[in-house]
Parts: C-alpha cells; structure tokens; sequence
C-alpha cells in the first residue's frame, strides 16, 4: 500500500503540473492569434454609421471595457483572479452575455449528446469485436471489412448522408435543431418526444464512425489475448471455458478504458460536424464561433472544461489501472 | 525478408486494401497525362452541371443535317419530356378550377388537352392560387407552346451590313447530328462544381494532394512520435518524465482544437497544403509516442539489450540494432494510421473553411466545404459531394485494410 | 446489455436535457422587477432564457397557422432588448437602419425600398421643412400609444435623441454632426433642428430627413426608469438586457434561447386604429428558428419548417423547378430578387501600376461578370447589359437619376479581353522582357486580389476576376485572409504594400439617402486614407471636382440639376475607375414557402404603395403582413 501512495502522489504531482500549464497554455494560445476582437466588434456595430470619429470613440470604448488595450500580463492576472472567484468573464462575440451563460446553455447539449454517443459507440463497438475474435469465421469476415470501411467515413460525410437520405428523402427524423421548430422548452411529452426525435440523427452520426474504431481495436486485442500463454495454461488445467472467455475480455478491455477516456477529449471537437450539419446546439460550435471572432474569455473557458474533463478522466483510470492491473503493480515496487 | 514479403501478400485483407490504394494511385499519376486541363479552370458558367456529354449546340446546327431518321416515337417522346403525367393533372385541375366541367376534360388526349388549355388558360388569373402555383402553370404554358407543331425552328443570323434578321436555316423535327461529327464534345463525368470547375479532374488532383497531405502529416506525426517514444522509454528517468509530461499536456487540450487554434493562426494567406500537412503532424505524434514508449520499456529489459549495453555499445547503436527492428513493423503500421488520420484531418478542417487556401490546389476537404456552402447536398446535386466522400473513404479503408493485414503477419497471435 | 445501456443512456440524455431547459421555466415565476435590481454585470445571466412573464402557460408550441417563420436574421442567441444598444444580436426586433426593423420598435417614418418615399407610421402625415430648410416638423398620430397604454408624445421623440447624445450611443454619434436638436413643441408637435454650415444651410438635410426612418421613438418613462438603475454609466446603459423595455410596436418578445427568438402580437397594437394599417398583423407570433448555416437554412425552408427565408439560397429555381415545391422568390425569373447594393472591388492606388487609369480599366474590362453572376450568385443578381454599370443600384428610383445616353460608351458589359489589350497597349504598358507579363517601366504587373476567407459568393467572385488577368498579361492571384484580419487592414490606410492590390468591400443599399449616401461611401474623399475608416473609399482616391459634386448634392432641389450632377458623378467614376461593381446584391435575400401562408409580396402583387420583399419586418415591407392569409384556412 506504500508503493501505491507513492504511485497517487506521484500522478496527483503530475496532474497539478500538467493543469497548472494546460490551464497557462489555454488563456495565451487564443490570445495569440492575429487580428483584433474589438474591431470586429466595431465592425458589427458599424453598419449605417457615418462618422469616423464615432467609431473611434466606440472602438477605445469597448477596448478599454475588454482589457484588450492593456499588456498581456495584466491581462493574465485579471483572468486568474476572475477564475478564482468563479467569475469566467464577459464573452467578446456575444456581448454582454457572461461567458458562464453561454456555457450553461450549451455545455448540457454536448454532454447529452457526445456521452452517450461515446459510451454506446464503445460498448457496442467492443461486443462486436470480442464477438468477431470469438466467433471468428463469417462473422469476422464480414464484419471485420464493414467496421473499417464505416469507421473510415469521414465524420460529416456520414452526417450528411444520414441527413440526406432519413431526414430530407426519407423524411423519418428532423433535420435541423434540438427539438421541434415549434415548440418551446416544456415538461409536456410533447417535447421530450420531439427531443428524442431530433437526437437520433446526429446521436447515430457519431455512433456508428465509433462502433467501427472500437470494434477493431477490441478484435485484435481478444485475438492476442485469446492466444496468451495464461489461457492456454488454464485450459490444461481443466477451467471451465466460460471462465477463461471472461477473464480473457476484461483483460482485453484494459486498454479500451484508456482508449474510452481519451475519447473525451475529443467529445467536443467530435460533435463539431454534427453540430453544424444537424443546427444542433451544443459546445463546438460555441467554439468554433469563439475562434472566428477571436472571443478570448470564451476560447479559454472552453477549453478549460474539456482540459479538466479529459483531465480527470485520465487521472481516475490511471488510479485504477494502479489498483487493477498487476503488470503496474509490480512496476510500484521497482 | 522475402519470406515476409510473401506472407505479406497472402493476407487477403492487405491485397484488397493495396490493389484499392494501387488503383488510386495510378489514377492520379495516370489521369493528368491523359487530361492535361487545369484543375481550377472555370469552364463552366453556371453551377453544378450535371454529369453527362455536352454536345455543342452551335456546331451541331451550323450546317444543314444530312441525317434525316424517320423514327415512330420520337414525337411521342418530345412530348412525354415536356408534359409529363403530373403536369396533365396540374391542368386538368387549372382547368377545372377556371370552369371547365370534369367530363370534358381527359387528360390522355394530348391534342385536346392542350387545345383546351390553348384557348382557356389565361396568366393574369390567379384563381385563388398560391404565387409559386400561379408561375407553375405559367412556366408550364410557355414550355409546351407549339408542343404539337409539326414544323421545324427556323435559324437566323443577323445581316452584318443591315443588321436586320435573316433565315440561313431550318431545322425539322426529324433532324440528327451524329455526335463524333460535332467539333465540340466534352464529356463531364461527374459535371461541374460551383465554381463551374470539371469535378473528376479537379477529383483526381484532389485525391494526389490529399494523399501527400497525408504521407506529410503521418511522417512528421510518427518521426516525432518515434523520436520521443524512444527515447522517453529507452532512457526513462527525467526525460521520460518531460516527455510524458508534454505528451499529458497535449493529450489534454484536445488535439483538434489546437488545431483549429492554429490553423486559424495561421492566417488563409499562409495556409499552404504542405503548411496544414505539418501543422496536422504536429500535433497528433501523441499517440504515436505514448505507444512507442510502451513497447521500448518492454523491450529494453530484453536480454540481447542487456547483452548490447555490457558489450558498451552507445544508445544511438542500441536504440538503432537492437530495439528498432523489433519495433519497425509496429511503427511501419502506426504511419499508416497516421496517413490515413492526417487525410481525414484535412478534410474535416477544410470543411470548417480551416483548409488549405483555395486557389492553389484542390483538396478533398475544400471540394467537400464547397460544395456543402453551395449546398449540393440540400439540391440533390449528388455529384458534388459524393464521389469526394466515396473518394475519402477509399483512400482510408484501403490503408486500414493494409494495417490490419499487416497486423496478422506481424502479430502471429492474429494470425486465424 | 446492449439495450439496457441504450435506453439508460437515453436516461441520461433526457435528464440532462431537461436540466438544460429547467432555468427557462424558473425565472417565469420571477418578479421582473429582480432583473432591476440587480447589478448591471449579473443581470444577463438570467435574462436570455427569461420567458416573458404574460406568456401563458400551456403555450408550449406554435400552433402552425398562427406562426410566421423566418430564416436569415438570427444567427446566435439573442442578448439583449435594449434599442439603445447597437449591439444585442437581436436581429427580429431590433435593427435601426435605412429600412429600420419595426415589429418592436417604431420610426416615425417607413421608408419604402421601391418608391423611394418615407411613409409616416408614428408620425401623422408628412413632414415638412421650413422655408430655409433648417428644421423639420412633424406630428405625431393622436393613436399612437405605448405598450403600457401611454400615449406616444413629442417629448419621447426629443428624450431619445437627448439620450443618444448624453451616452454617446451608435445613434447619437453617427447623427450628431448634422442633427443639433430634436424638441417637442407640444405633445403632439416634434421640430428636428439641423446643424447650420457657416453659410446658415443645413449641413445634410438628407442625413436629417433620413434619421426619421432609421432611428426607433424610444419612450421616455423606460428611458428614465434605465438610467435610474444604470446610475448615468453609459457602458451599463447600453449594455443593458432591457427585459422590461416599452414598445410601440405590433410584437414583443414572447420567448427566445439559443435555438430561436420568438414574438408575439400585442393585441392591444395601436396600429389597428384607422388612422394607421386599420386591423391587427395576420401572423400572432413572428417565430425565427436559429440555424447554424446557410445550408440548414435551406433545408427548413424546403421542409416548410420557414415561411419567409431571408438567406443566401443556393440555386433557389431548383426548390420549384426539380422539386415542385412552393417556393417561390419576388420575380419569376433570375434574378429573382431586387438588386440593392452593389458589392465592388477597390484597387489600391498605392499598388504599383494602378495608379494608371489604363491599368485599372484593362482590368475591370476584361472581368467576365456574366460567370461571376451565374456561379457565385447562382444567378440571382442581374447582369451588367440587363442593368449597365453606373453609381445606382437596379431600383427604377435610383436608374432614373442619371442620364444613360450620356455614359454609354463608358459602361463596359465585361469580358472584353481585346478591348483591355487594345487599351493596355496604346498606353504603352506592354510585354517589353517577353515573359508574357505586361511592364510598366521595366516593372512586372503583379497583384493581389483579395476578400475575406469563407465569404463565399466574394470568394468565388475574385476567383474569376484572377482568371482575368491572364487573358491580358497582368499577373493576379488570389488571397483570402480571415475576416478579423481583413478588417484590420482594409479600414485602415496606409494598405499593405502587397496582398490588397485588388480588394472586395460593400456599399451601402438602398434608403432614404441612397444613391448619395452610396456615392459618397464609395468615392468621396472625406474618407480617402483615413483610419478605423468603416464607410468606404478604402482604396483611397481623390477626386476635388467630385467632391464638390457630393457635397453640394444633398442641398439641390431642382430635378434636373440634380440628374446632370449625378449623370457627372457617374461619368467620373466610370472614367476613372477607382474601384468596380462585381454584382448586384438584394437588400436581403426573399424567398417565401406558400405552405402555410399566402400573400406574400411579389411583383405586380398590386399593393400600393407597393410592399417591397424585405422580410416583412423592414421598412414599409412590414405593412405585407396585413395582407398574409393562410393557403388552407
């Protein structure tokens, strides 16, 4: 139990390093970008405007109310002790709403959108693969070149055809929104009907290119598993062969956790394309926008979120592995 | 060697895989000598024609037709094209609509049918109707205007000295060309884009420049994945630690939003193929490394390294002799991932209009964002987008294909 | 297993959905009176899901028949309601502009795209100017009331104009330079007093006469009541949500997050009065759907999910033509809309060579417009012989303010590669290395063309403008840098000296000031080489006897004085050729789905004053939703 201490202290170090840089990295990155917010902002406001020293005036107005005129340091620790009270500033683009509104609106669509894809595309995707290692023959044969050619769709191809064929030609699910063009957020059944009708096309989307990359993965990993020496060890010893299968996925579904965990991080770029193809609201497009208008408070929280999402997700399966697996175990007590 | 190269090729997935990439190959390397246009001419003016033969029609009436055939149905033909069954029943309910009583009306007649619109249809009633029906029966009643006339159309050139009209010809209803006779024929494959662009030549390019957008981004990604890899696991220790630590760092924020970040950075003016090929290999050699690193910490307690390291060898002759053969498959493997992720990088950036610029070279993600802003895929104009999908995901399979054919000869535990 | 997990990750999503929905439903509940309360910076967080208090509570849908659906205003979460701001993303309720955006807020006047007039919808009858056009005085309708019952009087003109100072809004500081007062005589009675030149005229009478169709009448009492809780901060004022804002308007806000704005009508509306439109709007509820692009857009308005699309609709025949849907745009045919603004591209006087007039017409001639206006437009803009080239935009209004037989010869229709060479070669700047690359004094011809990345219908544009240089010896590529890049440079002289040779901007549209207010942004020298310089002449050229053409302009009252200074004016540009028309664009874009609703504007509709295709929510097109009826009633 000491060596496993030592092992969490040494992880929980590397977890405060990696955040404190990845928390450094967020705020200056966006800020690096070329080109000025505050004249975009201008830009918009310019529109039927006449008078050029109006819009100086304007633009040294929101300047000054942005922070923009003032050195990046500064800036750096206005936004640090912003962050510590909570406080994730005021959004650029959407001025005046507060960033933390923006997120609050957007981040549950995400969440219900991307956690549900991923954890489906995985589960499904791993039967699939320690069915084809199992099974092998037919199954593996036509399921193996399927999976691949799927999950080798580019993202929005498979959402533009899903649109255009169930949703334009077919017209079985609505193409466009989070729920029905004419309603209003409701506890009615109504709406929540009209939620679940409007998720499944960019939910299947995501799942479908996922079950393909997972189900490779989980195949070749039950094969090599399948054909260890423990197992052909436990066979001779007469263990049942129910048993052996067990023990053979779960140490095949070693890996997978990992590869779930890091799939997170990808949660809010991979529902970018959805987003965008099927007007779902939701986190990557928010994002997207931030970027195009150079929306520094929004750019950084965003991606805050997803760095301390991936973050402890790494950070519990690595404590886990630590509990879970021997060949880690062993490597605490070198 | 030679025996792995045979087993190589008698892996059934890993030929499929080879004779789809093959095959693209030489369609790019082919392609371009035969068709010598350039890719990003405007040919068209107009967009998304639809795939097919443009005939020319100016030279196909230039001169007086020696073909003359006598075909049956041609008219018949003629008309179906023109007036189809859904428009007859529009007409009979214009009709009935304006008071013409439904037994006298039958739909089959064409003469009569078209005789009775004749004398009743009248554009400026509107009946009642909605504008996008009223200019429905009036595009109607313009199209099939002298629909049954017997007659030929009649050519004329304006006098250079009068500039008066003058009949130089006619053409009759039984008129043909012979299209190998016509001096100007071009054959659109897959049609034309927005821009009026010969979609499968600009196709072929794409394809060549995804391709090498590919092979760049997957060898930056695994050279630096291999360079860290190795020495992170075989030297370990602090480096091991800065290694991992950047590679947290970067597998934390999200490799697709740095991206994005930086392309965007960048700024279109500078965003060459071969700038977002290397920007997209600099930031996915995370997995790379951390894989890399996994197998040289398996390997560098191995018994012939210990044996190399006592026989003093240096960490350069170590890491080259005695731990790269035993991972070069792997590695060989992971760039061909690589290649393939790079490819569908670039597309999904360019369909965020983060591609490359557009002027210099096509690429499958631009033709993809293109025609997704001109919104083929809403107008049914399928040639836009879906030979560029079909063509990405070609491109992918075919190189997973080969990984996972690659992955049973290497890994004899795959092997069925 | 796999079933379990599937119906509890449905579970899972439905909770979190709801949580996403629930603040929607609290604040309901909520005296409106918190939100006043409460500190400037903590107030937004509650108010852009806030449901209107007087919503009732089983409105959860639209019923269809009841609802007119838009496209192409709204393209992110409304922020806030406050018509002091220019910036609160509201595009349904708020726009102050040449055809001001009045379901919420009204102008005394409505501008009409089509005739050109000012028609009064506050205002009661026509304004007048005194006898040395000085100032202007006007009425306001004795029907006219506010939201809460009060009547709209004089006094709230006067305030809102006295507010717009006192802060410094967009409003006041575009108008103040020509505007000195606005006072109330009596209730009824409103006097604009412009700013007097040092000859005692008027500085821009048109400029005065154009601010009652542009500028909301915004009501005093709310007025009062902001600045009370914004304690004078003019930042806080205008970044007030104004959830609590009185309006004059038929609509007001009924519900709006990030998925789509809706309002409803207030049956109470002053303007069915007889002295106005008489009855109530058709539509109860204006309802506009946030789409995240163009092409979602289009496929809600082929769905019939939008009534009245105001977007870029690609290819928009095809929707009639190959699929029989009832789509339908305000002219049958292509163009299918009516061109307003004309988007152009500068040439940068600075850049080596073009300050050749040679130079700068070779060019521009041997640009093929037709394939620009066919590809990039999709065909919906008129071509250059179907409406020849000048300052004026397509409208009749504007087309007969200049003399055409007196340009003629200048008006140049495009690819005309001969004439560009023949040009190009009698002055001299010709292929003297043979390289195939003209020179002007030894020096290689090489430019730039440019507009920002993603603008698509720009992009495709400048693509073919490139393409015609090769035809004329003069090297041009292309470059597209990102918009917040672009703006940067291209607002601020001196240009780069490389990569904006040949750049893209726009001019203004149509309103109350146009063609002037157009000639002015694109040639007048007041703007030439100035910085943070968002009107336009961004290329920089100067030209005095112009100038003077544009200044003594707004001042003539004589027709035909007026028609010889404008037929001069395009006889100058077309000369000299600082910068070119690329197309004509529509005020907005229009295309109607008739599944629902009928009775859209559309030409030789037989409205009159006729009702221009602007959305029905701008300008006097507003007055098209008093003509709406279902198609299946």
């Amino acid at each position: 139990m000491k060596g496993y201490r030592k092992y969490f202290l040494n992880k929980l170090i590397w977890l405060l390093v990696t955040a404190v840089f990845a928390f450094i990295l967020n705020f200056t990155l966006p800020r690096l970008m070329p080109g000025d917010p505050v004249a975009a902002i201008v830009a918009r406001l310019a529109q039927g405007m006449s008078s050029s020293t109006g819009m100086k005036e304007v633009y040294e107005q929101y300047a000054e109310l942005f922070g923009t005129n003032q050195p990046l340091l500064t800036q750096f620790f206005i936004y640090v002790r912003n962050m510590l009270q909570g406080n994730f500033g005021t959004s650029f683009s959407q001025y005046p709403r507060p960033v933390a509104d923006i997120l609050r609106t957007s981040l549950p669509w995400t969440i219900a959108l991307q956690f549900p894809a991923i954890i489906v595309g995985w589960v499904i995707g791993n039967m699939l693969g320690a069915l084809a290692a199992y099974l092998k023959k037919g199954f593996d044969k036509v399921l193996m070149p399927i999976s691949i050619f799927v999950s080798n769709f580019p993202p929005f191809g498979m959402a533009v055809i899903l649109m255009v064929l169930l949703g334009v030609n077919l017209k079985w699910f609505p193409t466009s929104g989070g729920y029905g063009f004419d309603l209003m957020p409701s506890f009615t059944w109504n709406f929540i009907w009209s939620v679940i009708t409007h998720y499944q096309l960019p939910f299947w989307s995501i799942v479908i290119i996922a079950i393909g990359g997972q189900a490779i993965g989980m195949r070749s990993m039950s094969i090599y598993e399948l054909n260890a020496d423990y197992v052909k060890y436990s066979r001779f010893m007469g263990i049942k062969d129910r048993k052996i299968v067990g023990y053979v996925f779960r140490n095949a579904m070693l890996p997978q956790i990992t590869g779930l965990a890091l799939a997170l991080g990808t949660m809010v770029g991979g529902a970018l394309i959805a987003e965008i193809v099927f007007s779902y609201p939701g986190l990557g497009y928010t994002l997207l926008n931030a970027i195009m208008g150079k929306d520094y408070p929004l750019i950084s929280a965003v991606t805050l979120i997803i760095t301390i999402m991936v973050l402890l997700a790494t950070f519990i399966i690595e404590l886990l592995y630590g509990l879970i697996d021997p060949r880690i175990k062993a490597a605490q007590s070198d | 060697m030679k025996h792995t190269f045979k087993q190589i090729f008698h892996s059934g997935k890993f030929v499929l895989g080879f004779c789809i990439f093959m095959a693209l190959l030489l369609l790019v390397i082919i392609y371009p000598i035969i068709v010598t246009d350039d890719p990003l001419a405007i040919i068209g003016q107009g967009t998304f024609f639809p795939p097919g033969i443009y005939v020319n029609s100016y030279d196909s009436i230039d001169k007086p037709s020696p073909y003359i055939l006598n075909l049956p149905d041609a008219a018949a033909k003629r008309i179906v094209s023109k007036l189809s069954e859904s428009d007859r029943q529009e007409m009979k309910d214009w009709l009935l609509a304006s008071g013409i009583p439904e037994n006298e009306i039958d739909t089959t007649d064409t003469a009569k049918l078209m005789e009775q619109w004749e004398t009743n249809y009248d554009p400026t009633k509107g009946l009642g109707m909605t504008y996008a029906k009223q200019r429905y029966y009036q595009r109607l009643d313009k199209s099939i205007s002298g629909l049954l006339s017997p007659e030929g159309k009649i050519i004329a050139a304006q006098n250079p000295d009068t500039g008066i009209l003058e009949q130089v010809g006619v053409i009759n209803q039984s008129d043909y060309v012979n299209v190998g006779e016509v001096a100007n024929v071009r054959v659109l494959m897959l049609g034309t884009d927005n821009f009026g662009r010969d979609m499968l030549t600009q196709l072929v390019k794409a394809i060549g420049v995804s391709l090498q957008i590919g092979i760049v981004a997957g060898l930056v990604a695994t050279a630096i994945g291999l360079t860290l890899g190795l020495l992170s696991g075989y030297i370990g220790g602090w480096v091991d630690d800065i290694v991992m630590f950047f590679t947290n760092l970067f597998t934390v924020i999200p490799s697709f939003v740095l991206l994005v970040l930086i392309s965007f950075s960048i700024g279109q003016d500078k965003r060459g193929a071969t700038t977002i090929a290397i920007v997209i290999g600099l930031t996915s050699w995370v997995w790379t490394t951390r894989s890399v690193r996994a197998s040289v910490i398996s390997l560098r307690n191995r018994d012939h390294v210990n044996l190399s390291k006592l026989s003093g060898h240096s960490i350069v002759h170590i890491i080259i002799n005695d731990i790269l053969p035993y991972i070069a498959s792997y590695v060989i493997m992971a760039l061909i991932l690589q290649i393939s992720a790079g490819i569908l990088t670039e597309a999904g950036l360019s369909i965020l209009g983060l591609g490359p610029r557009t002027t210099e070279v096509p690429t499958l993600g631009l033709m993809m964002n293109w025609a997704m802003i001109y919104q083929a895929h809403i107008l049914g104009k399928w040639w836009a987008y879906l030979p560029v999908l079909v063509a990405i995901a070609l491109i992918t399979f075919s190189m997973n294909l080969m990984n996972t054919g690659l992955d049973q000869i290497f890994n004899p535990a795959l092997r069925e | 297993m796999k079933r379990t997990i599937f119906a509890l990750s449905i579970l899972v999503v439905l909770s979190l959905v709801l949580s996403a929905c629930t603040p929607t439903q609290a604040p309901a509940t909520q005296a409106p009176t918190e939100a006043v309360t409460q500190a400037p910076t903590e107030a937004p967080t509650e108010a852009p899901t806030e449901v209107a208090t007087e919503a009732p509570v089983d409105a959860n849908s639209l019923p269809r028949n009841e609802t007119l659906y838009f496209n192409g205003q709204q393209w992110n979460a409304v922020v806030c309601w406050n018509p002091y701001s220019s910036n609160c993303n509201n595009a349904m309720a708020l726009a102050q502009q040449d055809n001001a955006r009045v379901p919420m807020f009204e102008t005394p006047y409505l501008y009409n795209m089509l005739d050109g007039k000012q028609y009064p919808l506050l205002a009661d009858g026509d304004y007048a100017w005194d006898e040395g056009m000085t100032q202007i005085t006007f009425k306001i309708k004795p029907a006219a009331h506010w939201s809460d019952g009060t009547p709209v009087t004089a006094e709230d003109v006067a305030y809102t104009w006295a507010s717009h100072i006192k802060y410094n809004t967009q409003f006041g500081a575009s108008n103040k330079d020509y505007i000195d007062t606005i006072e109330a005589v009596d209730p009824q009675t409103v006097v604009v007093k412009a700013k007097l030149g040092a000859d005692g005229k008027a500085v821009n009478p048109l400029l005065v006469q154009a601010y009652l169709s542009t500028n909301y009448v915004i009501q005093k009492a709310w007025t009062e009541t902001l600045e009370a809780r914004t304690g004078g901060d003019a930042a806080a004022f205008m970044a007030d949500v104004a959830e609590d804002v009185v309006y004059s308007g038929p609509y007001h806000k009924f519900f709006s997050d990030d998925q789509k704005v809706v309002l409803i009508r207030d049956d109470n509306y002053w303007g069915q009065d007889a002295s106005m439109f008489g009855k109530l709007p058709t539509p109860k509820y204006l309802a506009h759907v946030i789409y995240k692009d163009n092409a979602a857009g289009s496929v809600a308005l082929a769905q019939g999910e939008v009534d009245v699309s105001q977007q870029f609709n690609s290819n928009i025949q095809v929707l009639w033509l190959n699929y029989g849907l009832p789509i339908s745009t305000y002219l049958p045919e292509a163009p299918y809309g009516i061109g307003a603004s004309l988007p152009t591209a500068f040439f940068n006087k600075n850049s080596y060579g073009l300050d050749q007039v040679a130079v700068r017409k070779a060019i521009a001639m041997a640009v093929d417009f037709d394939t620009i206006i066919a590809n990039a437009m999709t065909n919906q803009s008129a071509t250059f012989t179907q409406v020849p080239r000048s300052l004026m935009n397509p409208t009749p209004g504007e087309q007969a303010l200049y003399d055409h037989d007196a340009v003629k010869d200048l008006q140049f229709a495009g690819k005309d590669i001969a004439g560009a060479n023949k040009l190009l070669d009698e002055a001299g700047i010709v292929d003297t290395d043979g390289d195939g690359w003209r020179e002007y004094n030894g020096q290689k011809l090489t430019y730039v063309a440019t507009c920002p990345n993603g603008w698509s219908d720009w992009q495709a544009a400048i693509e073919v403008v490139a393409a015609a240089g090769k035809g004329i010896g003069i090297d041009i590529t292309t470059n597209y840098p990102d918009w917040g890049v672009y703006q940067t440079v291209v607002t601020n002289w001196p240009l780069p000296e490389t990569g904006y040779d040949i750049f893209m901007m726009w001019s203004d549209g149509a309103g109350p000031t146009q063609p002037w207010g157009r000639i002015r942004h694109l040639i007048s020298s007041e703007f030439a080489e100035t910085t943070n310089n968002w009107n336009g002449n961004w290329g920089g050229y100067i030209n005095p006897e112009a100038d003077a053409l544009i200044q003594a302009i707004p001042t003539m009252t004589d027709e035909a004085e007026l028609k010889a200074a404008y037929t001069e004016l395009v006889k100058i540009y077309l000369t000299d050729i600082p910068s070119f028309t690329l197309m004509y664009r529509p005020q907005s874009f229009h295309a109607v789905n008739e599944s629902v609703w009928t009775g859209f504007p559309h030409e030789g509709d037989g409205t009159n004053p006729p009702v221009p295709p602007l959305d029905l929510t701008d300008g006097w097109s507003i007055a098209g939703l008093y003509n709406l009826v279902l198609v299946n009633p």
